[in-house]
């Protein structure tokens, strides 16, 4: 797909947000394009998750502007939610339900129709183990958490997902299954904002990369050029300089 | 939306496992309560309606005695169970049911059910009405308290409003969700007014109507205050304590409070008192001087100096002055007991505002016929027929004992002169005025909680944002 008619899925404009005296960010922007992933980089602190916020409608911008899909969360945050897939951390789930319980459930509230084929068609594409399928959610390990949290998104066929510290402590092989997953959701057009400490990661998945800290983006990385620099050197000059500051 | 919360919330409870045991138990206890007290209504009809006959047997097959004798010997009327009150006995079994007519008194209804009761019956007593008012709250908080606050802690509400559900939409399915539940108890309830309403004709619609719309709403409320109260939680803990001590305060203590103070405002004597207040106030020198002017009247009128030369025989005469003179003794002394009693219920309709159980239990007892009200009715259509009844006999003994006043004897044909009393409930909406407070309270309970509902959608919608 050539780069320059690819849509602009997820757009971040001049964003501003504070919370009483702390600026959590300030006057940022970035784009993530269709097919597009962008890890956003940065310490505890840099503003990643409040940005995330901005784009869910959980939190209101004191300036700029936000829009997923072209649609501005703080004017439709239903509509402009119903564009995207968020998968936090910890991906929230049922307990007592199992992982095809849950993703009916999820999908079905959320105004997807899918047969129940379809949906644990779903979970296997997401190679959730099939004795895995039926079993409770409280008996998942992140990893599988993660993966139906994976396919609520492909249910529910978002043009953007938000992942916030997605492959946080989990094990390098699932880490690597998470990474192919999100890679082929990107091929299949989604665009990926993924706010991330996993430098590895951020290199082997993102076509962009950005650096957030004290509020503020302050390293922008995109195409070879992520391949091309050492991430970690960059990441700690950006983070070591603004903290000297 | 409601379905596939429906299916949630089902699998989780059934899941959890607890709360499932506690509604098969409050279910099986409501189904336990509603035939037992259908059984005991069957029972009592069939009793009721035998010595109802035996009784107008007796009256008729008294034989030959004077009228005023007979006054005397005096019949039972039996008040019927209307068939609401198999769901909701109400007052019944402290107002009794039988009646007895007789001349010069009128007395207060007999053979009170809980002066059978032995002291363990006290704590035993569970009927359809007192499960559904007091434990089914109680169910639906146990089923509900964690309803969004338990999504909260746990992270799944910014899922899911992350995933693009509305909030007002969650809100509603939740609530229907819980009412749909809190329905499912009423199914026993409703399939009784069903059958009754199809096999038995004396029974008002209206009073159906009434009561099913009083408990739908009961449990809706329930419903929404619920899962208003777990969506201002921030732990399902604190919705918990708050949802108990709410239940605690609604359907026990703020009913308590509000009778003590009923009582207290409007105070009644005992029936001690009153019976000798009665009969001091009844045979008084001044109605001896009134029955003196009554006759010295009833001589100038006829131009005679002595009652033997009337056209009439006196004692009827005398007799039923009488009796018109307790009547009004009787009005006034058993219209202030009333009026106390009246004043008490309003009062207690008025803690409706604080306690929709209130609201709920007087319409409950309104549609069944069981509350304080219809058993006044009750006595009042028994003291009519008392004074038809002693009106009849005084006025036989009068137009027809002149020559024989002490010999003259009634026979079958003046016995059936007085009619069988056949008592009739009247129509519900003929007494809704006496109601308006208690179905107002509901109504503006069903407001607040709207209003409520429409903040903690708000913050749920709102929720997580700075």
């Amino acid at each position: 797909m050539n780069e320059n008619n690819q849509k602009k899925v997820i757009q971040v404009t001049n964003l501003s947000k504070h919370f009483a005296q702390y600026q959590a960010v300030r006057d940022i922007s970035f784009t993530v394009k269709q097919g597009e992933i962008l890890a956003l980089l940065g310490p505890n602190g840099a503003g990643k998750t409040t940005t995330i916020n901005c784009l869910l409608g959980f939190l209101k911008p004191d300036g700029g502007e936000v829009s997923i899909g072209g649609i501005n969360p703080v004017t439709d945050v239903v509509k402009a939610r119903q564009q995207l897939a968020y998968i936090p951390e910890q991906v929230a789930l049922y307990p007592k339900l199992s992982g095809l319980e849950n993703l009916v459930y999820m999908s079905k509230i959320a105004g997807v129709n899918k047969s129940p084929q379809q949906f644990q068609q779903l979970l296997e594409k997401v190679n959730l183990p099939g004795h895995a399928i039926h079993k409770a959610i409280a008996g998942y390990s992140k990893g599988m958490r993660q993966k139906v949290g994976i396919a609520i998104a492909l249910a529910k066929n978002a043009k953007a997902l938000v992942l916030d510290e997605p492959t946080s402590g989990l094990d390098p092989s699932a880490s690597h299954e998470f990474s192919q997953l999100i890679q082929s959701l990107a091929q299949g057009g989604v665009a990926i904002l993924m706010a991330t400490h996993d430098l590895y990661r951020a290199q082997e998945d993102a076509h962009s990369v950005a650096i957030m800290n004290q509020g503020q983006l302050v390293h922008k990385l995109t195409g070879n050029n992520i391949q091309d620099v050492q991430l970690e050197s960059l990441y700690l000059e950006h983070v070591r300089v603004a903290s000297t500051c | 939306m409601l379905m596939i919360t429906l299916k949630k919330e089902w699998l989780e409870s059934k899941r959890e496992g607890r709360t499932m045991w506690l509604g098969a138990i409050v279910l099986l206890l409501l189904a336990g309560a509603l035939f037992s007290s259908w059984h005991g209504y069957q029972q009592l009809q069939s009793q009721k309606q035998q010595v109802s006959q035996s009784e107008r047997e007796r009256w008729l097959n008294q034989g030959a005695k004077g009228p005023h004798a007979a006054a005397h010997y005096g019949v039972y009327i039996i008040k019927p169970d209307p068939p609401l009150a198999v769901l909701d006995p109400g007052l019944s079994d402290y107002q009794g049911s039988v009646l007895r007519l007789e001349a010069h008194k009128k007395n207060d209804t007999l053979f009170r059910p809980i002066q059978d009761a032995i002291p363990m019956q006290r704590f035993g007593n569970l009927n359809p009405a007192f499960i559904i008012q007091v434990l089914l709250p109680l169910l639906i908080v146990l089923f509900g308290f964690h309803s969004i606050a338990a999504e909260r802690e746990s992270g799944t509400l910014k899922q899911l409003l992350a995933n693009g559900v509305s909030a007002k939409k969650l809100f509603m399915a939740k609530v229907a969700s819980l009412t749909g539940l809190g329905l499912l108890f009423l199914l026993p309830v409703a399939l009784y007014l069903l059958v009754s309403l199809l096999l038995t004709d004396s029974l008002d619609p209206g009073r159906s109507v009434l009561f099913a719309v009083s408990y739908g709403l009961y449990i809706l409320l329930w419903s929404l205050l619920t899962i208003i109260v777990s969506s201002y939680a921030w732990t399902t803990r604190n919705a918990l304590i708050a949802l108990l001590v709410i239940w605690c305060a609604v359907c026990l203590l703020i009913p308590k409070f509000t009778i003590e103070d009923a009582v207290h405002r409007y105070p009644t004597e005992s029936a001690q008192v009153f019976q000798s207040k009665l009969e001091s106030e009844v045979y008084t020198p001044q109605r001896q001087q009134a029955i003196a002017r009554f006759k010295q009247e009833t001589l100038a009128e006829y131009g005679v100096d002595d009652v033997a030369d009337l056209p009439f025989a006196w004692s009827g005469a005398q007799l039923q002055f009488g009796e018109q003179y307790s009547d009004k003794v009787f009005d006034r002394l058993f219209g202030q007991r009333q009026s106390q009693l009246e004043a008490q219920s309003q009062h207690y309709q008025v803690g409706a505002l604080f306690s929709p159980f209130i609201a709920l239990q007087t319409l409950s007892m309104a549609a069944a016929g069981t509350d304080l009200l219809h058993h006044q009715l009750f006595n009042q259509a028994g003291e009519k027929h008392r004074r038809l009844m002693q009106k009849t006999l005084n006025n036989d003994l009068k137009d027809n004992g002149a020559d024989n006043a002490h010999g003259y004897q009634g026979d079958h044909h003046l016995w059936q002169k007085i009619p069988a009393f056949h008592y009739q409930y009247p129509h519900i909406t003929s007494l809704m005025a006496n109601y308006a407070w208690a179905a107002l309270s509901l109504l503006q309970w069903l407001v607040t909680l709207a209003v409520a509902t429409y903040l903690a959608m708000r913050r749920i919608e709102k929720e997580g944002q700075q």
